[in-house]
């Protein structure tokens, strides 16, 4: 079934020559005498046509001004387009952040019902919602006080967590990994990955390529308006960034895309608990499995297989290693399956991208056979954390203080 | 399922637009519960200044045009007069002039989700509707004081209450659609608001008005209403069905093109706004 879809659709925007005002009398008087008239025409968005199934993951990628959030707009009906048609199949919904519309005189209670008629929820739906909404927001002390005097963050957080307890059947999303601290944000990619399972089609616009990766079964390409690239997450990105020529990628450090016909391929990632089942959501102190499988052309000596988490600014926090710790590893031509055991997750409350690498041991970070974006894993609170990560320990209560643990 | 193209005129797309307000209804009724709210949210009065607006406007026009200047008023006192025609001009004025910057004040709305934008002048109107209400039991509090008695052609007020909102709320998608096209609009408002308080029969009696220029004067569809309004309450008798009739058909028409052009303004404003 087509959820969404986009017939040729253009959109043109004018673009004044002088402050960007529109026709103010004296720009509208220069323009009848001079007759050169005063805008341009700029088309953001070129003769685009895709279509959307039920349920799918559609990414879109482009430099900025590439026309992805006009996409969204023409979407979500916020502007008309020029030429064209859009079919939308279902009830649509943006993640948004609103709090720039709360009103500062009314608590956190009455701006939720107010903003949720806005995004379209009826007054049940938002009272039945209401301790959901306060408690994703972590403002359940301050819901009954007037939001001026909520702290920039407190506000923030309200304003997104309504959006996020719409029930659409498509999802937008609009860089919203830009929002909040990590903490917010693991709640939010969960929160994404639980609609996205239950069967809700996403269009999900960023620049964290990785994310877009993790979470993506199918990626656009945007150029100036018009489709570059159109199909499986992977190469889409790979073409992106062969585009994206020496400027630095917005998410961090990229590893280096493989040749075209590498030695060896990592072809999936699997995430699993401590009980052994499926899963992308863990906790801190809490066990982690997981498996990488790869798929050998020819035979690779002294292979070293890793596994990194990346933060989504594209930070490095911490890697899974072959290199140390066990054997020397020659990958034979066919499949196998690396797995990794960490019994005691060290990372904090923050949502993950998790990349692949294989390379030989000695090579430099970014000389790879091959390298992946792999999938997305969100550390929810486990043991309580102070600081910047979780460090394993034991202890003892001793008695007798006469006695250091020294002289034992 | 929903089909989005570029905007054209035709009276399907107007239907269609008319049922996706009918749908958007409980947003209306939140959106207007907010603005009475948070009108006197802070404020020590808080409703009485629903009343306070035209008592004060009604007490400096006794003073300058009945007392000072004598002016007629068709044989009623004139504070009562006077307070009969303030009660429609206030409800007018003041949904207008907030009205007006509506779309402009909730621009982040506008740009970032969807919904049937006329929502928000409409709002304001459905508010000032709240307190003309308000503002109507100093008028029966009045009508006690000055004896005057209501026949059943008092009744005639629900129908010139109709006309009232329709050219009221054709008045408030016209000047916001334009408003969020050209700044100047805004500017305009409280002078041009000015100018149709003395061109409405509010602080002198139609009677007045030299008959060569009647014609052209009661195609102001506030006429028809403010003088209705005197002769059903104040005298008791029915309306005059011919400047009822004209000012009905002028705030009609009025509502009808200024609907389509904010719906023409309201396909690209998130644009330009």
């Amino acid at each position: 079934m087509i959820d969404l879809k986009f017939d040729h659709v253009s959109k043109k925007y004018r673009v004044y020559r002088d402050d960007g005002s529109p026709p103010a009398a004296r720009a509208l008087l220069r323009r009848v005498l001079s007759r050169a008239g005063g805008w341009q025409d700029f088309w953001a968005v070129r003769d685009v046509s895709f279509e959307v199934e039920r349920g799918e993951a559609l990414g879109i990628i482009g430099h900025n001004g590439a026309g992805k959030s006009t996409v969204l707009k023409l979407l979500s009906s916020i502007t008309a387009p020029s030429q064209g048609e859009i079919t939308v199949n279902g009830r649509l919904a943006a993640l948004i952040e609103v709090a720039a519309g709360f009103h500062p005189e009314l608590t956190g209670r009455e701006n939720v019902y107010l903003n949720g008629a806005i995004l379209g929820m009826t007054r049940r739906e938002i009272s039945s919602k209401m301790e959901s909404i306060v408690e994703f927001a972590g403002v359940a002390a301050f819901i009954d006080t007037p939001v001026k005097r909520y702290s920039s963050g407190m506000n923030l957080r309200l304003g997104f967590a309504i959006s996020a307890h719409l029930d659409p059947d498509i999802l937008l999303l609009d860089e919203v990994l830009a929002v909040g601290d990590n903490a917010f944000q693991a709640k939010c990619i969960k929160r994404i990955t639980l609609l996205k399972e239950s069967g809700t089609t996403i269009i999900f616009v960023s620049h964290n390529l990785g994310a877009v990766e993790g979470l993506c079964d199918r990626v656009l390409l945007l150029r100036q308006g018009e489709i570059a690239a159109n199909g499986k997450p992977g190469p889409v990105i790979a073409e992106y960034e062969r585009t994206l020529g020496e400027a630095p990628a917005v998410s961090g450090p990229r590893l280096q895309r493989a040749t075209a016909s590498p030695a060896a391929r990592a072809v999936g990632v699997r995430l699993f608990d401590g009980e052994g089942h499926r899963t992308s959501t863990f906790a801190t102190g809490s066990a982690m499995r997981l498996a990488v499988e790869y798929v050998a052309e020819q035979r690779v000596e002294d292979a070293v297989i890793e596994v990194y988490f990346y933060s989504m600014y594209g930070n490095l926090h911490s890697h899974f290693s072959t290199e140390t710790g066990g054997d020397r590893i020659d990958l034979e031509p066919g499949r196998g399956i690396v797995e990794f055991l960490c019994p005691e997750i060290g990372l904090t409350v923050a949502a993950f991208n998790v990349e692949v690498s294989i390379k030989r041991r000695g090579s430099a970070f970014d000389e790879n056979i091959d390298s992946r974006r792999a999938a997305v894993v969100i550390i929810g609170t486990g043991k309580p954390v102070h600081g910047s990560f979780h460090m394993p320990h034991t202890w003892q209560l001793r008695r007798d203080t006469t006695q250091t643990p020294e002289e034992e | 399922m929903s089909v989005i193209r570029p905007p054209a005129l035709s009276i399907a797309t107007l239907l269609a637009s008319l049922s996706k307000l009918v749908q958007h209804r409980h947003l209306l009724w939140a959106l207007s519960v907010h603005r009475v709210k948070v009108r006197y949210k802070q404020s020590v009065l808080g409703i009485v200044w629903a009343i306070l607006q035209p008592l004060s406007m009604m007490l400096l026009f006794t003073f300058l045009f009945s007392y000072v200047a004598k002016m007629p008023s068709d044989g009623a006192p004139y504070a009562l007069f006077a307070y009969t025609a303030l009660l429609p001009w206030t409800f007018f004025s003041s949904a207008v002039s907030n009205a007006t910057s509506s779309l402009v004040s909730h621009s982040q709305f506008v740009t970032k989700v969807y919904f049937p934008r006329e929502i928000l002048p409409l709002s304001y109107v459905v508010a000032s509707l709240f307190d003309l209400a308000v503002a109507s039991t100093l008028l029966i509090g009045l009508l006690v004081h000055y004896r005057v008695p209501l026949t059943v052609n008092a009744l005639y007020a629900v129908p010139l209450l109709v006309v009232l909102s329709c050219l009221t709320n054709g008045t408030a998608f016209l000047l916001s659609a334009a408003n969020a096209r050209v700044r100047d609009v805004g500017v305009a408002v409280p002078l041009l608001l000015q100018l149709g308080l003395y061109a409405s029969p509010v602080i002198y009696p139609l009677s007045i008005v030299p008959a060569r220029v009647r014609t052209i004067y009661e195609l102001n569809p506030m006429v028809g209403v403010i003088e209705n309004v005197r002769l059903v309450i104040l005298r008791g008798m029915p309306p005059d069905f011919h400047s009822l009739a004209i000012s009905a058909a002028m705030s009609l028409l009025l509502l009808v093109c200024a609907y389509i052009y904010f719906k023409w303004i309201d396909a690209t404003m998130a644009d330009f706004i």
